[in-house]
This record gives structure tokens, C-alpha cells and sequence, in this order.
């Protein structure tokens, strides 16, 4: 049975069950944290200090995290921009909120394409022969892909009519409603459809090994229905693997939005935007890089410490989930 | 006919069924947007006010009919292969040219950029982990473990930034772009571009200063680009050699006399290099991601130039496919070559060509 008293006593996983547990502690009690002047509404950014200003303020009693100026072309990034074009952000409200849409994000891509790859490679090593065979061409010709095409692919491609303000909502077709509808950005969709492989590879591999073990012929002459077989067999079996690298994908896809978002593609993770904004101060204006520290530097902790929850609770869950492999 | 080209031909004969398949996925998503929408872009840049709605309907019906976006997907997916196939890859109404030299320009300064990441990533990354995996919980392994651990942490985009602002703006050491010497990118008959890699292209021209000045150029880039892959790679060779040093054959070696140094190099690295390139092998496409991401921050006009230039505005198909199938392009090498180290250092690859699927 699983070790949990082992998986316990080390430090470092319970290091990994703080930071996620604050992140989503964060997430929860952001209205109290961080509360938005609308709270039936709450925007991704708030506008606080109206003023022509537009280099960052330092913290203040207002903002605990200073301000940063604000992206003019917010539409870009498929936000509607909707406020005071004078007001700044707050870095604190974002840093807060921005929790949500990283969460959120980050289980998404990794919930969907899990369950994606893990069909897959269960379906495949089940079916064996041709379809197996078919299926991993087919996996490793989607493993070719950088996301990055895709993700450009996507945003050019699928989305200039759901981001072009000039497009009613009726006029678009079935697909692009269900996009609007289901609020998937870009980014996501990209990531969604171009990172479920490893989990087909990892789940493949393991449903072969173990398909002709004894307890599944055992099974198959009791006369179990191959679904039950996968279900109630291969799948508890299979799917360890799985499990540790998607906890690693958690954060490893949110690191990789906010790059993409970074360079200027459309996403939904508002540490992204907010650090696009605070991008000219990270080389610094005066030559020194900590000149404006609060633009950046919050963010990107957050960012780092999301990543290093998410990696550190897939190690621990490795040493607990597969004991054999260090 | 030698396992070894037996192996080498049943992974050539796989390059272009995946690159059917792929092409087959993303023509299918350029076929989503609607017809109307991808004519629109053929349509001349300032049209007459005096034009009605419903006389662009009709032109862009007439753009749609003569390009044959109408037709069924196979039909389309079919012509566009055969052009693609004939050199042909399409005109790009955003950039107002072929898409095909735009694309060709732009590839050196990416493979030169991705050439030196794996050069230097990939024999420190398997080295390391050697190091650190055979004396786990050593002082080197809780070294290699720490820089591992703060490699695979903080996001490239962060890295590459917070390093420009200190060894760019501060220092003056590293600056970003390509090269600070002008003149190069024009064709001189001084400078001949023989290769396209500035590092290489100096050397040949006897222009050392050229060389120098690329590799100043690239050591931000490269090494922003090589610390989280090189961790990764060191992590999984780290436990395939923890894995490996205890096995009987080890024993046996050492029982036979041999040296320490003898073991480590020629009997266990050689048994975990094929695992472990191939975990390289399968992120090769996330190695040109990373790529693209880089050059952006540190100003490198790669093919990432194109993406930067295109986000927003109408859906310009030609181009974006044309990017996507020449970035498989680039990754198909890398993994292929990788391929082929593992199956020259490691013979149990090439003999095993059958499935094992039982």
C-alpha cells in the first residue's frame, strides 16, 4: 500500500503541501485579501492613484505592493480593457487575484490533457497490433510540435474573429461560441491539444507491461468486460505515472503561459500581463534593476514559488506513487 | 544489411509519416476559419469607398472560388501538399511576400542559437548526473541537486531578463542582439555569408573579431536557454546512474579488477546515455519552443521575428502554417540525431528494431 507515513516524514514534501496549499488559500480568500471595488465583478486588474504619472509608485498604504503603469493595448491580450486609462495597477490585487487565473489555468490544461492522453494510451495498449501501432505514430507525430507554433497558430487562425471587437457575438460560428462560452484562451487550447503525449507514452508503456500480468488473465477468465478489465484494472495500475507527471505540469504550464503571454501572445494569466507591463523596469531605467523592484519582483516570485510547489508535490508524489524508481 | 542502417532507415522511413500526419492536423485547423475569412486577405490593401457590401461579398466569393477554399478538405489539404512538395509555400498578405525565403533568412540565427544550447547542455547534463549519481548525497550531488533544483525553477523568460539587466545594462559585458559590428547583415564582398552562423562565418572570412563578437553575443542566450534543460537532463541521468551502479555487472567488474574511473565511463554512462537522450529526444520540440522564447528576450531576429511580428491583425494562414511545418522541420533533426548517438553508443537500440508488444 502507499507509504503515507514515509511520505510524511520527509521535509520537503511538506514544504510542497504548504506552497500549494497557499496558493490555494490565496485563491479562496482573495476578496478578503485583496477586495475589488466591484465584488459581484471582480476585474483581473484595479486601477488605483488617477494620475498622469506614469512611472511606477512605490508601496504606500493604498497599494502594499506599489503600482505599475498600465498596458495600452490591453485588447491584445484579450482582456476588455474597460477603466480609467490614467489609473495604474496595483501589483498586490493582481499578485492576489492573479492566483485564481494561474489555478485555474493550470488544472485546466493539465486535468483536460491528462484525461486525453491517458484514453489514448490505455485505448492503445489495450486494442494492441495495428491500433497501437497507429496511435503512437500518431502521438509521436504530435510530439514534433512545438507549442509555440501552435499557440501562434491558434491566435491567428482561430481567434481574430472572437478578439475583434468589430464581430457581434451572434455572428460567430458553432466553435468559436463554444471557445467565448468555455472562456479558453489561446494559450490553453494550444497546450490542451499539444501536451496530452507524454501522458499516452507514459500511460502506453505501462498498460503493455502489465496487460498479460496474471491478474488481468485472471480477469479476462472470469469473464470481466474488457471496460471493466481497463477500468477496474489497468487504469489504477497505469496511471501513477501520470499523476506525478501532472503534478509537475501544473506549474510547469503556468511557467510556459506566462512566457508566452510574455512575448506578447493572448492568455488568460494575469501574472503574464501585469509583468508585460512591468517589463522596461526589470533592466531598470537608472541601470540598477531594483530600482522598481515591486513591478517585478513580487510577480515572479509568486511565479517561481507556484512552479516550485507543484515540482516538489510530483517528486514527493514519485517517492510515493513508484517507490522502485528514485 | 547491418542492424545498425537497418535501424537508421526504419527511422528515416518514420520522418515522413509523421510529417503527413502532422500537416493533416494543422491544415485541418486552418480549414476551421471560414472561407470568407482567409479570402479576405487576398483582397487589395486600400479599397474603393465606393464599393458596396455586397460587391466584397462577391469579390471575396470570386478570391474564395479561384483559390479553391470552397473545396473539400482532402481536395485542399492535397494542393496545398503538392505545392508545399514543389517549393511553393505559399504567399503571406501580411508580410506582402513568398513565405519561403522569408523563412530561409531567418534560420541560421535560430540554429545557430539552438546548435550551441545542445552542444552545451547535452554533455554537461549527462556528465553531471554521472558526477552527482554516483555518489549520492555526496557534497557534489547536494551541489549538483541544489543548481539542478534552482535551474528547473525559475522560468527562462525571468532568467534571461534579470541576466541582461546585470551583465547587459550593468556589467557591459554581454550585450543582446546578434553582433555589435554593423555592416554584416548587407551584402558586402568583404564579408560572404558562406554558412549563415556568424560564429562560423567570421573564422572563414578571417574575420576572428566577427567570431569573438557572435560568441559574446550568444553566451547570455545559450545559457539562459541550456540551465533548465541541463537540469532536467542531469536529474534523469543522476537516477539512471544510482540505478545502474548497483547492478550485478558492476559488481563483476569491479571483482574483475577494474578500475573505478574504467566502470563509471565505459560500463554504466554507456548504459544510461540511451535512456537519457531520449528524454531529450522527446522534449526536442519544447528545446525549440524555448528557442523562439529566447530570441525574442535577448533580441536574436530569428524565425521568432515573425511570430513578434504577426500576433495581431487578420488570420494570415499561409504564414502561420508555413512557420508551424518549418518548425517540425527543425525539430525532426534534433531528434533524429539524438536517435542516432543512441544507437551508435548503445548497440541494445539498433538490435531492438522489432516492436516488443506481446
Amino acid at each position: 500500500m502507499l507509504d503515507w507515513r514515509k511520505f510524511f516524514k520527509r521535509r520537503q514534501n511538506w514544504l510542497a503541501l504548504f506552497l500549494v496549499g497557499s496558493f490555494f488559500f490565496v485563491a479562496l480568500a482573495a476578496p478578503w485579501l485583496a477586495p475589488p471595488d466591484d465584488p459581484a465583478n471582480p476585474p483581473p486588474f484595479k486601477g488605483v492613484g488617477r494620475t498622469f504619472d506614469r512611472l511606477p509608485q512605490a508601496p504606500n498604504e493604498e497599494s502594499p505592493l506599489g503600482t505599475v503603469g498600465q498596458l495600452a493595448n490591453l485588447a491584445r491580450f484579450g482582456f476588455t480593457p474597460g477603466q480609467d486609462r490614467f489609473e495604474q495597477w496595483d501589483v498586490w490585487y493582481t499578485l492576489v487575484w492573479g492566483t485564481r487565473s494561474a489555478l485555474k489555468f493550470g488544472l485546466i490544461v493539465t486535468l483536460t490533457s491528462a484525461t486525453l492522453g491517458i484514453l489514448v494510451g490505455i485505448i492503445a495498449g489495450y486494442a494492441g497490433g495495428v491500433i497501437n501501432q497507429s496511435l503512437m505514430l500518431v502521438t509521436d507525430a504530435f510530439l514534433t510540435f512545438p507549442v509555440i507554433a501552435a499557440v501562434w497558430l491558434f491566435q491567428r487562425v482561430l481567434y481574430t474573429r472572437l478578439y475583434n471587437p468589430f464581430v457581434l457575438p451572434e455572428e460567430l460560428v458553432y466553435w468559436e461560441q463554444f471557445l467565448l462560452r468555455l472562456d479558453i484562451d489561446p494559450i490553453m487550447l494550444a497546450m490542451i491539444v499539444f501536451s496530452w503525449m507524454p501522458y499516452a507514452r507514459l500511460v502506453n508503456g505501462m498498460v503493455i507491461q502489465q496487460k498479460h500480468a496474471d491478474y488481468i488473465t485472471a480477469a479476462h477468465a472470469m469473464g470481466a468486460h474488457s471496460w471493466r478489465i481497463i477500468w477496474r484494472h489497468l487504469l489504477p495500475n497505469a496511471i501513477s505515472p501520470a499523476v506525478v507527471f501532472g503534478a509537475r505540469d501544473v506549474g510547469s504550464s503556468v511557467i510556459l503561459a506566462t512566457a508566452f503571454i510574455f512575448i506578447g501572445f493572448a492568455g488568460s494569466v494575469t501574472w503574464g500581463v501585469m509583468l508585460v507591463a512591468a517589463r522596461d523596469y526589470v533592466i531598470g531605467l537608472s541601470g540598477n534593476p531594483f530600482a522598481y523592484w515591486w513591478t517585478f519582483i513580487p510577480i515572479s516570485l509568486g511565479l517561481i514559488l507556484f512552479g516550485v510547489g507543484w515540482n516538489l508535490l510530483g517528486d514527493g508524489l514519485n517517492d510515493l506513487l513508484n517507490p522502485r524508481t528514485r | 544489411m547491418t542492424p545498425f542502417l537497418k535501424y537508421l532507415l526504419g527511422r528515416l522511413i518514420a520522418i515522413p509519416i509523421t510529417l503527413l500526419i502532422i500537416t493533416m492536423v494543422l491544415y485541418g485547423i486552418i480549414m476551421l476559419a471560414p472561407p470568407e475569412e482567409r479570402a479576405a486577405l487576398y483582397l487589395p490593401p486600400r479599397l474603393p469607398s465606393r464599393l458596396t457590401a455586397s460587391q466584397i461579398a462577391f469579390e471575396l466569393e470570386q478570391i474564395a472560388e479561384e483559390h479553391g477554399m470552397n473545396d473539400p478538405y482532402l481536395v485542399q489539404y492535397g494542393n496545398w501538399l503538392r505545392e508545399w512538395l514543389s517549393g511553393y509555400w505559399g504567399w503571406s498578405p501580411i508580410l506582402r511576400s513568398d513565405v519561403r525565403p522569408v523563412l530561409l533568412a531567418r534560420t541560421a540565427v535560430t540554429l545557430e542559437l539552438t546548435f550551441y544550447s545542445l552542444l552545451v547542455f547535452i554533455p554537461l547534463g549527462l556528465i553531471s548526473g554521472v558526477v552527482a549519481g554516483w555518489r549520492p548525497f555526496s557534497a557534489t550531488d547536494s551541489l549538483f541537486r541544489f543548481a539542478a533544483f534552482v535551474g528547473t525553477s525559475i522560468p527562462p523568460f525571468i532568467l534571461g531578463l534579470f541576466l541582461l539587466s546585470i551583465f547587459y545594462v550593468g556589467l557591459r559585458w554581454f550585450p543582446p542582439g546578434r553582433t555589435s559590428i554593423t555592416g554584416l547583415t548587407f551584402r558586402t564582398s568583404t564579408f560572404q555569408a558562406y554558412t549563415g552562423f556568424l560564429t562560423v562565418d567570421g573564422v572563414l572570412n578571417g574575420r576572428f573579431d566577427v567570431t569573438f563578437n557572435a560568441f559574446r553575443h550568444l553566451v547570455l542566450p545559450v545559457f539562459t536557454l541550456s540551465l533548465f534543460h541541463w537540469a532536467t537532463l542531469g536529474r534523469i541521468n543522476r537516477a539512471l546512474t544510482i540505478e545502474e551502479k548497483d547492478k550485478d555487472y558492476v559488481l563483476l567488474a569491479r571483482s574483475r579488477g577494474l578500475r573505478h574511473r574504467s566502470i563509471v565511463w565505459r560500463h554504466t554512462f554507456r548504459n544510461t546515455i540511451s535512456p537519457a537522450l531520449t528524454s531529450t529526444a522527446l522534449s526536442a520540440a519544447s528545446i525549440i519552443t524555448g528557442v523562439y522564447v529566447i530570441e525574442v528576450i535577448f533580441g536574436l531576429k530569428g524565425l521568432s521575428e515573425l511570430i513578434a511580428q504577426g500576433i495581431v491583425g487578420a488570420p494570415d494562414a499561409p504564414l502561420t502554417l508555413a512557420f508551424s511545418v518549418y518548425s517540425v522541420l527543425l525539430v525532426i533533426p534534433i531528434m533524429v540525431a539524438l536517435d542516432i548517438i543512441k544507437a551508435i553508443v548503445d548497440p541494445r537500440d539498433r538490435l531492438a528494431t522489432e516492436e516488443v508488444d506481446y
